[in-house]
This record gives C-alpha cells, sequence and structure tokens, in this order.
C-alpha cells in the first residue's frame, strides 16, 4: 500500500534534437487509487510507467513510492509489480512457478510460496493449470497468469501496461470488468497505461491524458468527459469524438450554419475579442430539428446503426467548406444516405469552446 | 497401388532422382562398408583389374569385431582409443560452447563497431580449415613458432607441443576449439537475440540478480539452440579428420577413432580395409547411441515434442 508521485519526471532521449517522451511530469496518486494513463501511441504513457517500474531512467526529477525518493533505486528495491502487454510469462516454467518466482528470488519458505500461489489461482480461477506450461494456455488463461504473478507478490504498487490488448473483444470486456473488481478487492495502488479511451473512463478512478510527453488532464473520468481541459482531450475521450471545428462568432454566439449558438455571458468574457473559437459538441448533445426550428442543414453521409441509437455522419458547410459532424438520433428512426436534415442543439449548456490556436477551454 | 501410381506418378517421377542419389550415394557405400567388416578384405586381397586379379577376400564371420573389441594395440587399442575421443570431444565441445556462448553475450550487448567485432570473429569460419590447420602446425613448431617464441620471451618454458605426447592432444585441443567458436558464437547469437527483452524485464522487476536472469532466462531461451549445437558439435568433433590428421600427423597421442580407421585403411603394410570398415561401423553405432540418448534426455526435458 503506497502512494505514487512524479515530481517534474522526465525522460530525454538522446538525440538531435533529444526528445522528450516524458516532459516535466506532475502526478499524484493516491493510496488504493486506480490511475489510468491514456494517449495516442507516442505519448509517452508506457514510458512514464517504465519509469516508475525503474525500467527507463529518469532524466530530471524524481519519483516516489510511499514518500520514499526512488529515482535511483533499481526496480527490486521498488517494491511493484508489473503486468507487461506480451504477459513475459517465463516459457520453461509451470503456471505454479511463474506466478512463485519473484518469492523464491526473495528466499520465501516453499510451503508459502505454495499456499500464496494456491491462494492467488483459486482468486483467478487458474487452479486446474497450475501444472501446465505457458505455451499451453489461452491468451485470456496466460493473461491471467501474468496477472496472478503480480497479485502472488502483493506489491505496494501494480504496474500495468496495455495488458488486454492482446485479447480479443469480447474477453477484452470481460478482463477489464474483472481487473477493475480485483484491484478494488485488494485495494492495492495501480498505475495502468492504455491507449483505449473505453478502457480509461471505465476501470480508473482518475484518468491522466497525455500526448506528446505532456500531461493534458488528470481528473474523474465524468470531469474528463463534461470539461475537458483543452481541445485534445475534449477530441480524444468519448466514442464517437466530439465535434470540434472552428467556427466565426459575434456578439450572438457561435455561428453555425443556419445555427446560432448564444452564449452565456461568462462564456463572452472569456472569449474575449476573438473572432473565431474552437467549438466542440458531443454527437449526444445534438438533435434533429424539428421544421419549423432554427438548425444546421446536414447532408447524410453514412449511418452507423447500433441498435438502440444510430449515429450520423453528415457533412455541414461552415464559412462555404463542408465540415464532417457526427449526430446521434434514436435507433428506429434514422434519416437514409443523401437526405438532408436539420440539425440543432439538445441544450444550449452542452457545448465546449476552446482557443483556436493553443486549444485551451474557454468557459468558466 | 496401381491407381495411385497413375493418379500420382508426376509427383513419384520428381523424387526419383533423389532417392538414386541417396541410393548410390548413402546406401551402397554403407551397405558395402558393412559387409566388409565381416570380410578379410585388404588389399591383396581385393579385385584389382589392373594386376587382372580376381577378389580373393573371405567371409570371416565376426573375427573383425572380435579383434578390434579386445582392445588389442594391433588393432588400434580401441578402448583407449575411444576413451581420447570422448576425452577429445568432451573438451572441444565444452571449450567452444563456453567461449562461443561468453562471445556470443558479449557481442549481444549495444557498442561500438559491434558489426566489425562480429565479422572478425566469425573470420576463422571463413578460411578453410585446411589452411588455418597447417598455419597452427607452423605456429605450434618448437623451434620456430610463435606460439614457443612467446613462450620463451616471457621466460616460460618451451615444450616440444606436436611430440610423442599428451601436449600434442592439448594442441589439436586449441586448434579445434578455435575452427569451432565461430559457428557457436553466430547460433547462440541467434538464439539470445530471439529472447524476448521484455522476459529480462519482467525478472528485474520480480527482483533477478544479474546472474539469475542468466540463468533463469538466458539459459532456457537458449535451450533449443544450445541443444542442437551441442549434437552437432559432438558429432563433428567425434569425427573430426582433418584438424588433427594435418596439425599432428600420425601421431598416436592424437589418436581419435576415425583417424586410427584412416590410418589403417591408407598406410601400413598391407592396406586392411576390413578393419578400418569395422571402425567405421563402430563409430557410426557409438554416435547412433549417444544420439538417441541425447534425444531421449532432450524430450523428458520437453524439449523436443
Amino acid at each position: 500500500m503506497a502512494e505514487v508521485a512524479y515530481d517534474s519526471a522526465s525522460r530525454i532521449y538522446t538525440g538531435n534534437p533529444p526528445v522528450r517522451a516524458v516532459d516535466q511530469l506532475n502526478l499524484d496518486v493516491a493510496d488504493g487509487e486506480f490511475l489510468v494513463l491514456v494517449g495516442p501511441s507516442g505519448s509517452g504513457k508506457s514510458t512514464a510507467l517504465r519509469m516508475l517500474a525503474g525500467l527507463e531512467d529518469v532524466d530530471e526529477g524524481a519519483i516516489k513510492i510511499g514518500g520514499k525518493d526512488v529515482t535511483n533505486v533499481p526496480p527490486k528495491g521498488r517494491d511493484i509489480a508489473m503486468v507487461f502487454q506480451s504477459y513475459a510469462l517465463y516459457p520453461h516454467m509451470t503456471v505454479a512457478e511463474n506466478m512463485g518466482f519473484a518469492l523464491k528470488l526473495r528466499g520465501t519458505p516453499k510451503q508459502e510460496i505454495k499456499d500464496k500461489v494456491a491462494e492467488a489461482a483459486k482468486m483467478l480461477d487458474l487452479t486446474k493449470y497450475l501444472d501446465r506450461k505457458p505455451k499451453a494456455l489461452s491468451g485470456g488463461q496466460r493473461q491471467r497468469v501474468a496477472m496472478g504473478r503480480a497479485i502472488v507478490r502483493e506489491p505496494s504498487v501494480f504496474l500495468m501496461d496495455e495488458p488486454l490488448s492482446n485479447l480479443d473483444a469480447k474477453l477484452r470486456v470481460e478482463t477489464r470488468a474483472n481487473i477493475a473488481a480485483l484491484q478494488q478487492r485488494l485495494g492495492t495502488t495501480t498505475i495502468y497505461v492504455t491507449h483505449d479511451q473505453v478502457e480509461a473512463m471505465t476501470m480508473g478512478h482518475r484518468v491522466a491524458v497525455l500526448k506528446d510527453g505532456l500531461l493534458q488532464q488528470c481528473a474523474s473520468p465524468r470531469e474528463l468527459y463534461d470539461r475537458p481541459a483543452n481541445a485534445f482531450v475534449a477530441g480524444f475521450i468519448g466514442s464517437p469524438a466530439m465535434n470540434l471545428k472552428t467556427v466565426p462568432i459575434t456578439a450572438e454566439g457561435a455561428q453555425l450554419d443556419g445555427l446560432t449558438v448564444p452564449l452565456s455571458r461568462a462564456s463572452l468574457d472569456k472569449v474575449g475579442g476573438l473572432t473565431e473559437v474552437t467549438f466542440g459538441v458531443r454527437p449526444e448533445s445534438l438533435k434533429l430539428a424539428g421544421a419549423d426550428e432554427q438548425g444546421m442543414e446536414l447532408t447524410v453521409e453514412l449511418v452507423e446503426e447500433l441498435g438502440a441509437d444510430a449515429y450520423v455522419y453528415g457533412s455541414v458547410r461552415i464559412g462555404g467548406t463542408p465540415e464532417r459532424f457526427i449526430v446521434r438520433v434514436d435507433g428506429r428512426t434514422p434519416p437514409a444516405f443523401g437526405q438532408t436534415v436539420k440539425v440543432a442543439l439538445r441544450d444550449a449548456g452542452e457545448i465546449h469552446l476552446f482557443h483556436p490556436e493553443s486549444g485551451a477551454r474557454l468557459e468558466a | 497401388m496401381r491407381a495411385s501410381i497413375g493418379r500420382y506418378w508426376y509427383a513419384y517421377a520428381m523424387v526419383l532422382p533423389v532417392v538414386v542419389v541417396i541410393a548410390v550415394l548413402v546406401l551402397y557405400p554403407l551397405v558395402q562398408g558393412v559387409y566388409f567388416t565381416f570380410t578379410d578384405i585388404n588389399e591383396s586381397t581385393i579385385a584389382n583389374p589392373v594386376l587382372d586379379r580376381e577378389a580373393s577376400y573371405e567371409f570371416v564371420g565376426l573375427r573383425n569385431y572380435l579383434n578390434v573389441l579386445s582392445g588389442d594395440a594391433s588393432f588400434g587399442a580401441f578402448w583407449a582409443t575411444l576413451l581420447r575421443t570422448v576425452i577429445w570431444t568432451g573438451t572441444c565441445v565444452v571449450l567452444t560452447y563456453g567461449t562461443g556462448l561468453g562471445l556470443a553475450l558479449l557481442l549481444n550487448r549495444p557498442m561500438r563497431l559491434r558489426g566489425l567485432y562480429r565479422v572478425l570473429l566469425i573470420l576463422p569460419w571463413a578460411v578453410p580449415a585446411f589452411i588455418s590447420a597447417f598455419a597452427w602446425k607452423y605456429m605450434f613448431n618448437s623451434q620456430y613458432g610463435i606460439i614457443n617464441q612467446l613462450l620463451g620471451s616471457l621466460g616460460l618454458p618451451q615444450p616440444v607441443w606436436l611430440g610423442q605426447s599428451d601436449l600434442a592432444l592439448v594442441a589439436v585441443i586449441i586448434v579445434n576449439v578455435w575452427l569451432g567458436v565461430p559457428f557457436m558464437m553466430v547460433a547462440l547469437l541467434g538464439g539470445l537475440q530471439s529472447i524476448p527483452a521484455d522476459l529480462y524485464e519482467a525478472a528485474e522487476v520480480d527482483g533477478a540478480t544479474p546472474w539469475q536472469r542468466f540463468r533463469e532466462v538466458t539459459l532456457p531461451g537458449l535451450r533449443s539452440v544450445s541443444s542442437t549445437v551441442v549434437l552437432l558439435g559432438v558429432i563433428w568433433t567425434f569425427n573430426m579428420f582433418p584438424v588433427i590428421y594435418l596439425v599432428a600427423g600420425q601421431n598416436p597421442n592424437t589418436r581419435i577413432l576415425v583417424t586410427y580407421a584412416f590410418e589403417r585403411f591408407f598406410s601400413g603394410a598391407s592396406r586392411d580395409y576390413a578393419v578400418a570398415s569395422t571402425y567405421g561401423v563402430l563409430i557410426l553405432s557409438v554416435l547412433l547411441v549417444f544420439a538417441s540418448f541425447y534425444r531421449r534426455a532432450l524430450r523428458r526435458q520437453g524439449e523436443l515434442v
């Protein structure tokens, strides 16, 4: 049990110019918290995790586990357990040997190892497979063995590097729930890396979004979704992605084609002298408008029917150029391809405004 | 049967040349060699078309085997020679494997000029074996050889390397190790590179020291490559004729089974083809027994399926 802190930690790869894979990362993870690091590939999320594991150097700043500075401590002295994307199971050892290896290295008595392995195996439904070698297991079972190897050690922090990305979609959803439940039960501080924002949103107590080695925002899933700190987070979190368009702005509000979105006084103050803003609205905040309502003219290009809902992809002309918009509509009465429909906001409050250049959030 | 020939004649026709080549180049000599071991064939009893002489060798049953296996010195002191062959093979394989693994581990780490080192270390392999053998023979020369000159300049004794003593065996082992290391190194380097890096990281996080990582990740990861190269190394070294013969000549202190078979076949008062063939068959038997035990041991460890 321990809290984790990144204190302006950077990882700089030599080169010309040097690459700051992780740049001045500041992050505090509370004891028992499940924190997800999420970002596109190359965002530095895995590097940040490996820095915490001690597999990657920390070039600037410090890393603390349980209040102790571990910046220059080798991995074995950090009391962490890591689950790798490839699982990294030792191929010549049985499941039981794999799970008990760390304890064996520590010189734990044989009987104690056996008991702990048996206990973890029971928790993960692996008891039947303890004598098998990893190559005789399915992908899902291997994943569980990798989890078991981490659990058996009872470390103060779990590190997980995309542990679900080698599983098929159905198993991934199932295992996702299992891992979250297990973490809840064990109450061990967990840092989890993924590129999948759905995983991030469903598993994490808090989610840290990284891009190009820089922390964009670290907040609860709800907060990330409702109040993204910048246009990148707004576009990255949520599926399908938020509609983000640069639109002209006047005293009446944001000018979309055929639709003027009035802005609150506070928002207008923030916008200040700008003539354009990046305007964001989630697909579910849009609706098909009635004939007498004000709305944007959207030409339907694609309809994705998901059963309960349907997503309409279409183009709207803003300032003369066609822009792609996604609208969530009722799954039973979607518009047809090629049709032109009128689209309006469900609620004028469900919009996001960002600075057109910096991307920073503008609303209060 | 007829239907299958009619249907697959093309496949049979394509396979036929290989069958013929193997039969002529492998099976026929093998069967003839085995047959010779039951006769008293030698230079004076073999058919000689030049002298217009008919073959006059006779079937002698197991006499050759009894003579050889008696261990009598006039038949090459089989058991003593076998022991020397085993010592020679064991020492050479252990040293080539150990040195090859050491070099492979060094070359597997990132460093400057790695490509150059790899090429240099593979060079002994690229030089024809007989050239290396002759070069070493002169290096081991007791009066003019560079080895003794070096030893002399260091104030050390300058032994007669290739004389009638066990030093000759040491010398040929050195030469053979020098020749054999590149193969081991290249094979093991390939094996090392196929071990996933995250296994090392997992072991590091699990708390393994470098030595434990070597024992628990590197060695098991190399097991399938190692088992193959050790088997090949044993077979090749057991039958390594050119190094011994070219470096040490007909020296009883470096005599192994194949060199004795060669001596018996090509020299002596009467070229004794029968005894030479008997040695050949015995060598084959020893290696077959070894290989089957070796494979069984590997299978028990779960390496072969």
